[in-house]
């Protein structure tokens, strides 16, 4: 089985690539538009720079051959969500070629604009302009992957090495696109167009090899991906060789780019998520899971970096990965809805220390750790109680009041002893020191 | 009144001119679009009345570079040359007539034909039709912003008796310009007399940061002529026509520029062409210009709008054009008449290094009748540019001046300079005209 | 190369262009006369010449990342006919 990608990628800077609309913002549509991205007869595009740098750092951090000169072409075709009707793109000479990330050679990186959005009504379409314009750049590799599974490991490397480098924002999985094309072994290759979203990619190679396990494709084709239903479906056949009839994009200068400014971009290159794993595993010395776990979001493997300097990094891992994650995802929430500031760090600095001193127990960490999800910070922290006289008398109420369970643990019966102490925690409203309360229930039983 | 004049002393002769633009436009059909109530303001060019060709954009004024396809369009922008002039106090009169989307020589390509002033069933040369027929006829001051890509400045300005001033490629922002062809498109200035171009020249030019094809150089200072070189292989016409532009200089030096003369207007088609195909694919009824019912599905609809709208001759340039660049042919013409380019561009600049300017004529005819240019092939048509291509397809500025007359109709001679020499070039036409 | 009426309708279908009979007739009798002509560059020697894009040669002109104002909706909509809360309308398309 051979698969390979076209990934499409929403690079997140302010403007458009050819105009100065915003990227983000009103959702109301055609409100983010101007006389260029809308293709108005006189409008001229201008190139963002801030695009070209986000290429190419992305091109530098996939290990591409830069081209320093390219240039911009004009692909021509009708369509109603293209306000040109023709898209400018790199054709012939793509910003990037040659490179490799996670064992995938990447054949081109090229930057190019989004046409509009299309909404199907009945006999007619909706157009909305505001995605006119947005900067993508495009990433093919060569037909690598062996296995869906493959390419969706691949991708999320991918997402996670596009947040390092700050050229991506990870939205709901809307940002990127990719077509895919698979064949099986002696069959033709098949590609299936527009598919958005990890998952869907994976689901629709699944379903595409499993179809042409039960017959093979005779003859290429393009084919698009119907989530709902999950199937696959032949496209209407274009009509012809859609011919582009590429022509160079004469309102827009060429590109030379000059050593300095690779330079500078090198510069601007974070350390990479293989870098930290690595740092992570010999510096910080966390096995391998917990390292590739917690680098494979940037802004969770930076709060690990500020907290170990404050606490055994071991102990700050197994707080993130069991702890923050746990909870995170429990409340429907991700690391980057996260909004931990200097003061955040240093409370759960503090927060870890008790903790390792047995200061706090389990439970209060985690109504701690809730209160820092929802707050943005601990904010008071309530010891738990070792006090012997305290316990001491907790533990006498819960035996009082369980006569059956102690002669049941009397019998040999070790559960009924962790009745008992979950009893004395919930007499101390959960403050209890529960390793103590263990031992003095031992010592008066 | 000359510009200058006017300008120096104040004057408002605003809501005059319009009168008189509506009355003409009756028989001669100058204007596509008269502003009733067009003003002026304060500034260097203080109540100037200005006419603009309708490929320019004007916010609010129709629009539709003398198509049917873009009737309606109203731009939400004014382009740089007409926000820079609007800041100086222009008054706006209106928009003036010219072959659709500037495909032609004669400013017959279009619904609103303009005639000769001389003699009305002429021509007035072409696209930029309107704007030279209303220069030449006003009796007012008036200048009129105009566009060139294939000689269409000039042409005009030779078969009207005007001139005509086309600037290097890149000095005028070409933003809010209807394209024909991005790479050979360039706005200039036409008016009565050379000395009323600088003004209003002045004003427009300079980089504009929304045209990425904007130059940041700035023009020569130097405007001495020293030598003066006459292109041999444009004296191959009437005699009369010679004679009328060889009278005008005193000392001279035949020069010959073979590439030009052989490959000029083939390369200059071919570029113009495939540029101008793909420009006119955005017309297909959606978001400007006319539409039809909404019917079918959406390539019916686009060919359904195109088809209908489209003259013949932008179904015709927009056939070859899409030959020229589709897959198979495009090494052959588009990309070899871009090297071809290259190649006309040194054979210029060869020629520049001995000479100050180079002339010839603007034409190879007068002004000719519509019935003659009805009977014309489609290939006479493209070779009357044999003149003009040359320094359009190299992007250098030239001048159309008055040289004389065969009958009453007048004679043009060209003034060619190099790249950024535009302030020769004004110069010396000031001083022959 | 042939200049045939296949040819001539497969360019104005990729054009999006219904031509007529007739026009197709007529098109495929001037184009090969203006396509004889066009040829002719064939002659010249364009060895190691590169092709001048632009008039004088400009590179690396870019726009710095700063939002500006957009349209308001009313305005992106003004020049169209057919348009619908907001949305600009169309007819039914199909799968690209």
């Amino acid at each position: 089985m051979k698969i390979g990608l076209e990934i499409h990628v929403e690079l997140n800077s302010k403007s458009k690539i050819f105009c100065s609309c915003a990227t983000q913002g009103s959702n109301v549509p055609n409100t983010r538009t101007c006389e260029i991205c809308l293709g108005m007869p006189g409008s001229k595009p201008s190139f963002n720079r801030e695009v070209l740098h986000k290429a190419l750092k992305v091109a530098l951090a996939l290990n591409c051959k830069i081209n320093k000169e390219s240039f911009f072409s004009r692909k021509n075709y009708f369509y109603p969500d293209m306000s040109r009707n023709y898209q400018i793109t790199q054709y012939e000479l793509p910003l990037a070629e040659n490179g490799k990330f996670e064992g995938i050679n990447i054949r081109r990186i090229h930057m190019e604009e989004d046409p509009g959005a299309l909404i199907h009504f009945g006999s007619i379409t909706l157009i909305d302009y505001n995605r006119s314009g947005m900067p993508l750049i495009e990433i093919v590799t060569e037909p690598d992957f062996k296995t869906p599974k493959e390419a969706r490991t691949f991708l999320n490397k991918l997402i996670t090495l596009l947040e390092y480098l700050n050229v991506y924002v990870r939205e709901e999985e809307t940002t990127l696109k990719a077509d895919a094309n698979i064949s099986l072994e002696g069959g033709e290759r098949v590609e299936i167009k527009n598919v958005t979203g990890l998952r869907e990619i994976e689901r629709c190679l699944e379903y595409e090899a499993k179809r042409q396990e039960i017959e093979l494709a005779t003859f290429k084709e393009t084919r698009g991906w119907d989530a709902e239903k999950g199937v696959t479906y032949s496209l209407r056949k274009k009509e012809s060789e859609n011919d582009y009839g590429y022509l160079t994009e004469c309102d827009l200068p060429m590109l030379e780019l000059s050593d300095t400014l690779l330079n500078e971009i090198k510069k601007e290159i974070p350390e990479l998520p293989n870098q930290k794993i690595k740092n992570f595993i010999d510096k910080y010395k966390l096995n391998k899971d917990d390292a590739e776990v917690i680098a494979s979001d940037l802004k969770l493997a930076e709060l690990f970096e500020q907290i170990s300097h404050k606490i055994d990094a071991k102990i700050a891992a197994n707080y993130l990965r069991r702890d923050l994650l746990g909870q995170l995802e429990y409340n429907k929430l991700q690391v980057k809805d996260l909004k931990i500031g200097e003061h955040g760090v240093k409370d759960i600095g503090v927060m870890l220390n008790l903790y390792q001193k047995n200061k706090i127990n389990n439970n209060i960490l985690k109504t701690l750790t809730i209160r820092l999800i929802k707050e943005g910070k601990i904010g008071e922290i309530k010891e738990q109680v070792s006090d012997d006289s305290q316990l001491k008398k907790w533990c006498k109420e819960a035996i009082e009041n369980n006569k059956s369970v102690v002669e049941d643990y009397k019998k040999g019966n070790e559960n009924s002893l962790n009745f008992l102490v979950g009893y004395v925690m919930k007499l101390s409203n959960k403050s209890a020191n529960p390793q103590k309360v263990r031992e003095i229930l031992k010592e008066m039983i | 009144m000359n510009v200058n004049e006017y300008l120096s002393k104040g004057k408002n002769e605003v809501k005059e001119i319009i009168k008189e633009a509506r009355e003409i436009n009756k028989k001669y059909n100058y204007f596509n679009y008269i502003d009733e109530d067009a003003t002026g303001g304060k500034g260097k060019l203080s109540n100037l009345p200005v006419s603009v060709k309708d490929c320019i954009c004007v916010k609010d004024m129709e629009s539709r570079a003398g198509s049917l396809i873009l009737k309606g369009y109203k731009p939400v922008f004014d382009a740089t040359v007409i926000s820079r002039l609007r800041k100086e106090g222009v008054a706006i009169i209106g928009k003036t007539s010219q072959d659709e989307f500037g495909f032609g020589s004669f400013s017959t390509n279009t619904d609103n034909i303009p005639k000769n002033p001389i003699d009305v069933e002429r021509s007035t040369g072409g696209s930029s039709g309107g704007s030279g027929g209303f220069t030449a006829i006003t009796k007012y001051t008036h200048v009129s912003i105009a566009e060139s890509t294939g000689g269409s400045i000039a042409c005009p300005a030779g078969f009207c008796g005007v001139a005509g001033f086309t600037p290097t490629y890149g000095v005028v922002s070409r933003y809010g310009l209807i394209d024909y062809a991005n790479s050979l498109d360039k706005i200039g200035v036409m008016a009565k007399k050379v000395n009323e171009i600088k003004p209003v020249f002045d004003i427009i030019r300079g980089y504009d940061e929304k045209d990425s094809t904007s130059l940041k150089l700035d023009l020569n200072k130097d405007e001495k002529i020293k030598k003066i070189g006459v292109i041999k292989e444009t004296l191959n016409v009437d005699e009369k026509i010679k004679d009328a532009v060889l009278s005008k200089l005193k000392d001279y030096e035949e020069v010959s520029l073979p590439l030009v003369e052989k490959y000029g207007v083939t390369a200059y088609y071919i570029i113009a062409l495939s540029e101008a195909s793909t420009n006119l694919a955005k017309y297909s009824g959606l978001r400007y210009g006319e539409s039809l019912d909404l019917k079918g599905n959406y390539n019916e609809y686009f060919s359904d709008v195109r088809s209908k709208f489209f003259s013949t001759e932008s179904k015709r340039r927009i056939i070859l054009g899409t030959f020229a660049r589709m897959a198979g042919y495009r090494d052959a013409y588009y990309l070899k008449a871009m090297k071809v380019r290259n190649l006309i561009i040194q054979e210029y600049k060869k020629a520049f290094k001995k000479y100050d300017v180079l002339i010839s004529p603007t034409m190879p005819i007068i002004a000719p009748k519509f019935s003659e240019i009805s009977k014309l092939t489609p290939l006479e048509n493209y070779m009357m540019d044999i003149m003009t291509v040359g320094p359009n397809l190299a992007g250098l500025p030239h001048l159309s001046v008055n040289a004389g007359f065969i009958g009453k109709m007048p004679v043009g001679l060209m003034v060619i300079g190099n790249h950024l020499d535009d302030n020769k070039v004004l110069k010396f036409g000031e001083k022959i005209e | 190369m042939k200049i045939d009426k296949e040819l001539i309708e497969s360019i104005s279908k990729n054009a999006r262009l219904k031509l007529s009979d007739k026009e197709i007739e007529k098109f495929s009798h001037e184009l090969k006369d203006v396509l004889e002509a066009f040829s002719k560059l064939k002659e010249v020697n364009t060895d190691k010449v590169e092709p001048a894009f632009h008039p004088i040669k400009i590179v690396n002109r870019f726009r710095e990342d700063i939002v500006k104002e957009s349209l308001k909706q009313e305005d992106a909509l003004k020049n169209a006919k057919h348009k619908k809360d907001g949305y600009f309308v169309a007819p039914k398309t199909i799968d690209k």
